[in-house]
């Protein structure tokens, strides 16, 4: 099946693919960021003992994990409009993407505050510091060793994910992709293409997080 | 410094503290001991807030307890706490968990802040361990960074909470030295251990509690050679034969 793929089409169409690739690089990329933006409020807000401000919270991350991102995609593709916000598609897909993501992203930096044995908490107290001074001084230094790893998971997840905005006509690598399957009725050499250029994000991302871990490596550990 | 008065506290339905009237002096050094569950760890982890009681009521250097989040951040800058687990924090040098406080929350200049917490981390004997983590330190050497830790707040009363018991034995002395030398120095100390050698050499009274209640409390002479109630002779029998 791939042993007589056309190369010279998917060289053809390398400019495609790059801006794609570009696109979908951009959009990830405010996907994520949105997402980490959510992610730390609905987390903070997760965490709080007064229940009126941890119901939103826990609703969002329940409704967010309990239905596909395709079916809040169109949600929202179609129900904004209805309610008179009238936006690109694209911004749409990041609305979309950060919503989705938020709420994963939500669960893996609560699971990492989480983590932080209480005796830490009681030991920040004991010396009168406030919540927010234990938090930023003692807990969150801590608690972001463990979620780079599963935060960098789901930024993979959400580039792979990205490849759904392709449904509301956002030009991003997979619709790219597409293009060849749909010009030249070559579709293995479009997913081919698109599957390389998904790769080398990937591997992107796994270089940065590798060279995050070194470099926060604690002090004094091999 | 230190006042209870008919302090009770449920865990649900175990009643954890039960009546608890206690007053301790400016300078005084009371020793807690009794079973573990006897309630004696909850005891002092009220002094500071760290649990929270239902009945009765407690006074810390003229501070209620039970009041403001403020004012409870206000009283735990007098209130030095030393926990079993040491509790240091695993991301700070020696120094650093020493200065932590003392700039963030006594609003320290750096500069003042690292000169006391050296001076303290010298008094301690780490004068050579400043600049190291927590986990390069021997549990007794932790230990005394977290004594140091607590002092470098300048606090009027010290709370320890079993303080040896997670130390190897050829540790314990150089925690115990510590404490001793801060007993002398007259800080108003409350100390929850089994240590009844430190007990007999600088506790001023000497408290046995079993089930959540006080059951005895007296000079350590008196407490050691003539306990009053069979609880507490049976549980120095205990302890006291090795």
């Amino acid at each position: 099946m791939l042993g007589n793929l056309n190369t010279r089409v998917m060289l053809e169409y390398l400019p495609d693919i790059w801006q794609g690739f570009l696109a979908t690089l951009m959009l990830s990329a405010a996907g994520f960021a949105g997402a980490m933006i959510i992610g730390i409020v609905a987390c903070a807000l997760s965490i709080q003992p007064l229940r009126w401000l941890r119901g939103p919270a826990v609703v969002y991350v329940d409704a967010i994990r309990a239905t596909p991102l395709l079916a809040q995609l169109y949600f929202l593709y179609f129900g904004l409009p209805r309610l008179g916000i009238l936006v690109p598609e694209m911004v749409i897909g990041v609305i979309a993407l950060s919503l989705n993501s938020g709420a994963y992203v939500a669960e893996i930096i609560r699971s990492g505050i989480l983590s932080i044995p209480r005796g830490q908490v009681e030991a920040g107290k004991s010396t009168g510091m406030t919540y927010l001074q234990r938090m930023r001084l003692i807990i969150l230094p801590q608690a972001i060793r463990p979620t780079v790893s599963p935060l960098i998971g789901q930024a993979i997840v959400l580039i792979k994910d990205s490849s759904l905005l392709s449904l509301i006509s956002v030009v991003e690598l997979t619709r790219a992709g597409q293009m060849i399957a749909i010009d030249r009725f070559m579709p293995i050499e479009g997913l081919v293409a698109t599957a390389l250029a998904y790769l080398v994000l990937y591997y992107l991302l796994k270089l940065l997080a590798g060279v995050w871990v070194y470099q926060n490596r604690l002090p004094g550990r091999a | 410094m230190i006042e209870f008065s008919s302090l009770n506290k449920w865990f649900g339905a175990l009643h954890v503290l039960s009546d608890i009237s206690l007053s301790v002096a400016k300078g005084e050094v009371v020793v807690v001991c009794g079973p573990s569950g006897s309630g004696k760890s909850t005891l002092i982890r009220c002094v500071n807030g760290l649990e929270p009681f239902q009945k009765g009521k407690l006074i810390v250097d003229g501070t209620e307890l039970g009041g403001s989040e403020a004012s409870l951040r206000d009283l735990r800058m007098e209130v030095g706490f030393v926990f079993q687990q040491f509790n240091l924090y695993p991301h700070k040098t020696a120094l650093e968990n020493v200065t932590l406080a003392p700039v963030h929350v006594r609003k320290l200049s750096k500069a003042a802040a690292e000169e006391r917490g050296r001076a303290l981390l010298e008094k301690v004997g780490l004068a050579d361990k400043m600049e190291n983590y927590p986990h390069q330190l021997s549990g007794g050497q932790q230990q005394r960074v977290a004594i140091a830790r607590s002092l470098a707040m300048q606090p009027k009363i010290m709370l320890f909470d079993e303080p040896t018991s997670a130390l190897d034995p050829e540790m314990i002395n150089e925690v115990l030295d510590v404490m001793v030398s801060l007993a002398n120095e007259g800080m108003t100390m409350m100390v929850v251990t089994h240590e009844m050698g430190f007990a007999r050499k600088v506790a001023d009274r000497v408290m046995f509690m079993d089930r959540g209640a006080i059951v005895e409390i007296a000079a350590p002479e008196t407490f050691f050679t003539t306990p009053k109630n069979d609880r507490t002779r049976d549980f120095l029998s205990k302890v006291l034969q090795h």
